[in-house]
């Protein structure tokens, strides 16, 4: 018998398969769609155009109450006192003893006693499990409300996404600046729980959490203002040209397999070393002092190999030595090139440098790069 | 046209009528004493975006069933089985610049290689056009 597997449905699921004909699948426990029209074809829709993401099913957690903000410190590794109110702290790290990441999230501050997290669905319920323990060890007074089944969730991005809001008549909403935020305002006539000015995609854009009738006819005035359904296949994609992380393929908890947190590059100030006391500072400190042995890095395979795909677990080589392992990799049709991620031993981590990918026995030349791994994106005000 | 069109699981296929199949989803068209082979529109729509593929080298001995070759989806990585022995006498090179040729025209200008079958009646071996519609709908319940 297989070990009990429950998928749950997206909250827009029947406006998927019904109206979109979506093509479903499942991510992380979730039934999702995964492609409309092409997923390449998606992925450029999002870099030039502007495309709608359902992303119902991330986990959306609200916490509450007069110890919010030393809870959320000891989680997290970012100083989150410095976020402002109605402004999301930007992404940062969730670790455990080991300094291995549990997840990446964005903390959301509303006020000092309420905050709004974004976990990453297939840690929802571990994360849960962890924010409970360390509200009952350390005794603080936080209430955790799970809202991911009430509201559903759409990322709108991409270049031409202030142009479709416009069309489609939304009120002011290019005054938001980047990881700023509103709640309860109207949008095409719609109550909407929260907008943001924010994704996960590199490009300008939206992400919009209401409750799934109205996020309906929100999706409906969008579509008619000349955005297109685009799957979470091509967020994959997107987010690999960028050099954004994915739980199972750049982190997971277990020490054996993957490096610590240091070695992710993760950016974006996830980390503040002038902050103490969140959990595995310990080990994240020791593995700073002591120097780590792998280093995340992009790599472009050259143009004789562009259709040469790098997948997860791919050895590389340098001059015949093993030099560490591919986490990610996908065709951008970008760059019209293969693309990936991967952990190079430290003493290789020469950007600018070639190596080797190892795929089916035979070798292919890359160059090892830093993220993003496409031409700079225009910077949001 | 030789076509069929068959659905499985709600979703649409087409299965050519002139040619022979293999248990995965490679197809086999015979050319006097060689076989062009392909795969279906099954195998590309369930693969969806193919954007690279590794071919045998002309010349190559192959056996029946062995895997000769690899597509690369976005999503994964298929192995491309023979269809039948013999020597791969001819290869399609431009799927290494345009394999979404693989996606377009499954059955025609993303044929994929044509070998010289060592024994022909490995050919007579392979699935009819009904046999393997029934496979997937028998699959598909």
């Amino acid at each position: 018998m297989c070990a009990k597997h429950q998928v749950v449905k997206t909250l827009l699921w029947d406006f998927h398969v019904k109206e979109l004909n979506a093509s479903m699948g499942e991510f992380g426990g979730w039934e999702v769609p995964m492609i409309y029209t092409g997923i390449m074809k998606e992925h450029m829709i999002v870099r030039t155009d502007c495309g709608i993401f359902d992303v119902s099913h991330m986990g959306r957690i609200k916490v509450t109450g007069p110890d919010v903000i030393p809870f959320l410190q000891k989680i997290y590794t970012k100083d989150i006192s410095k976020t402002k109110d109605y402004w999301m702290s930007g992404p940062t790290l969730a670790l455990n003893e080991h300094a291995r990441v549990k997840d990446d999230e964005m903390p959301y501050k509303i006020s000092d006693e309420e905050w709004l997290i974004i976990a990453n669905a297939p840690y929802r319920e571990k994360m849960l499990k962890h924010y409970d323990k360390v509200i009952k060890e350390n005794g603080f007074k936080v209430k955790v409300e799970d809202l991911t089944f009430k509201l559903a969730m759409i990322a709108v991005q991409g270049p031409k996404t202030v142009e479709v809001f416009e069309k489609m008549g939304a009120g002011r909403v290019d005054d938001l600046h980047t990881l700023q935020f509103r709640m309860n305002e109207e949008i095409a006539g719609k109550k909407v729980f929260l907008i943001s000015r924010s994704g996960w995609t590199g490009e300008d854009g939206f992400e919009i959490w209401a409750e799934p009738k109205a996020m309906v006819e929100i999706y409906r005035a969008l579509l008619k203002a000349g955005a297109k359904p685009v799957g979470t296949v091509c967020r994959d994609t997107l987010r690999i040209e960028m050099g954004f992380v994915l739980g199972g393929h750049e982190y997971e908890e277990d020490p054996t397999k993957f490096p610590p947190a240091n070695s992710l590059r993760y950016g974006m100030g996830a980390i503040d070393w002038d902050k103490h006391g969140f959990i595995g500072e310990e080990a994240l400190r020791a593995y700073r002092r002591e120097g780590v042995r792998w280093i995340r890095v992009g790599i472009r395979m050259r143009k004789k190999h562009a259709r040469a795909i790098l997948r997860f677990g791919y050895p590389l080589y340098i001059e015949d030595q093993y030099a560490g392992w591919v986490t990610s990799g996908t065709y951008s049709p970008y760059l019209k090139r293969s693309v990936g991620q991967a952990y190079i031993d430290a003493r290789y981590a020469i950007f600018g440098d070639f190596v080797e990918v190892e795929i089916r026995g035979k070798r292919y030349e890359g160059r090892i790069l830093d993220f993003p791994l496409i031409p700079g994106r225009p910077v949001v005000k | 046209m030789s076509v069929v069109e068959f659905e499985v699981a709600g979703k649409k296929y087409l299965a050519k009528t002139d040619v022979r199949y293999t248990k995965t989803d490679e197809w086999a068209k015979k050319e006097d004493n060689k076989v062009r082979e392909g795969i279906t529109d099954y195998a590309q729509k369930e693969l969806k975006d193919i954007v690279g593929i590794e071919l045998p080298e002309v010349g190559a001995e192959v056996k029946k069933g062995e895997v000769i070759g690899a597509l690369e989806s976005v999503k994964a990585t298929a192995d491309l089985y023979a269809a039948v022995s013999g020597k791969v006498v001819e290869v399609n090179e431009r799927l290494l610049e345009e394999p979404e040729l693989l996606n377009k025209d499954p059955y025609g200008e993303g044929w994929i290689l044509v070998i010289e079958m060592a024994d022909p009646k490995e050919f007579d071996e392979l699935l009819t056009p009904e046999a393997y519609v029934e496979m997937h709908k028998k699959a598909g319940h």
